[in-house]
């Protein structure tokens, strides 16, 4: 989806986006006809949202959550295919 | 549901400051994106958030404790959390390897396993893009170069191969969305509609039309124009011939998959002419004596 169309379904004020993706908190494809939002776009934004205004986090502790949420995912998709690999092994 | 106050933990004369506070509490345990281990946690935490959701806005809060409404329908709406998208094997641009790259550094297996995940992401393949593309029966038949105009106003030159059917779905590889780093771009794949013609119908490889004659060409036979797919053709009609005679056209019809092609079959349709007086006559004078029922096998 384009900007505009990623702005009404996320509920976000278009200042709050260009903020956003200026701390590249949102990283939405580049392609050749402009930025393209996806449904992960969306929950992220979501989840940010909830980050500030529920769990009262500052612009810097949604910045350290969300890299520290990124490893934590990339480390259990990681340890998934791990375990995936080794299936049956034994040791 | 439960009663809020009770899902929040906190006593009915809590004030706001204590019911948010009491709902980071449980939200940071239970919050999806931030336990994406943790799958039983999801529906506790949807508990707490339509709890808090009714209980943090004054308003409801107040029509609650006075009975007007009750704790149903205080759920949130369902959707889907962030880790569902995370931990997908498919790439995105948030995956952040910097957690164990000091792993990838060794040389071991799991070094190399961690190396492979990543050289995927980083060449993802584009996606697949489905399109519709209508066209004549006719160019469904003898094949046909069409260019199918795209919704960014961009085109793509469409090879509709002879003999295909309706709802065949064509693969133009690499016309798809591009991907990233060495993934190549993805396929367009073409769901091509055969709009339904006037004259010929298909059935198999055969193709099929009705064609009326004249009663002259019927009873004394004769040398009729017919329409074929590649264009029109002389064809005899016997003498004799009657509505419902069939005349095969071989070779006239849809490719075969093995070669050759299907048949045109050409339905014959006598047409009578309209009220002539002189033909009137002429079968009353011809039926005299004669005794013909095209009807005797019925009854």
């Amino acid at each position: 989806m384009n900007k505009k169309e990623f702005l009404k379904s996320s509920d976000l004020r278009v200042q709050t986006l260009e903020l956003w993706l200026e701390q590249q908190w949102l990283i939405p494809e580049q392609t050749s006809k402009g930025i393209r939002f996806t449904d992960i776009d969306i929950a992220r934004a979501r989840l940010i949202h909830e980050l500030k205004n529920d769990f009262g986090a500052n612009d810097e502790g949604v910045d350290v959550i969300l890299h520290l949420m990124d490893q934590l995912h990339e480390l259990r998709r990681a340890l998934a295919q791990l375990r995936e690999d080794i299936k049956g092994r034994s040791f | 549901m439960r009663n809020p106050y009770e899902v929040l933990g906190v006593a009915a004369t809590a004030s706001a400051a204590e019911i948010q506070s009491a709902y980071r509490k449980l939200a940071k345990k239970l919050h999806p994106d931030l336990n994406p281990g943790d799958k039983a946690a999801e529906e506790k935490f949807k508990e707490v958030a339509g709890a808090y959701d009714l209980l943090s806005d004054a308003e409801k809060r107040k029509r609650f404790d006075s009975g007007e409404i009750d704790a149903s329908g205080a759920e949130r709406p369902q959707h889907n959390f962030y880790r569902d998208y995370a931990s997908s094997d498919q790439g995105h641009p948030y995956a952040d390897t910097s957690g164990f790259a000091d792993f990838m550094d060794t040389d071991d297996a799991f070094a190399e396993l961690l190396r492979r995940g990543q050289r995927a992401r980083a060449n993802r393949r584009g996606q697949d893009m489905h399109y519709r593309l209508p066209i004549d029966f006719v160019e469904s038949i003898t094949g046909a170069n069409k260019r199918l105009t795209l919704p960014d106003g961009s085109t793509l030159d469409v090879k509709i191969p002879p003999g295909l059917v309706d709802g065949q779905t064509l693969r133009l590889k690499g016309k798809g969305a591009p991907g990233a780093g060495k993934g190549g771009a993805g396929d367009a794949l073409i769901e091509v509609e055969v709009l339904p013609d006037r004259r010929f119908t298909r059935d198999g490889d055969d193709i099929s039309l009705e064609v009326p004659i004249s009663l002259t060409e019927a009873v004394l036979g004769g040398r009729i124009r017919v329409a074929t797919p590649t264009g029109d053709v002389t064809v005899t009609v016997p003498k004799g011939a009657n509505t419902g005679t069939t005349l095969r056209l071989k070779g006239k019809g849809a490719p075969r998959r093995g070669g050759g092609h299907g048949d045109e079959l050409v339905k014959l349709k006598v047409v009578l002419p309209k009220s002539d007086p002189e033909l009137d006559a002429f079968v009353m004078n011809w039926s005299k004596g004669k005794e013909f029922n095209p009807r005797e096998d019925r009854i």
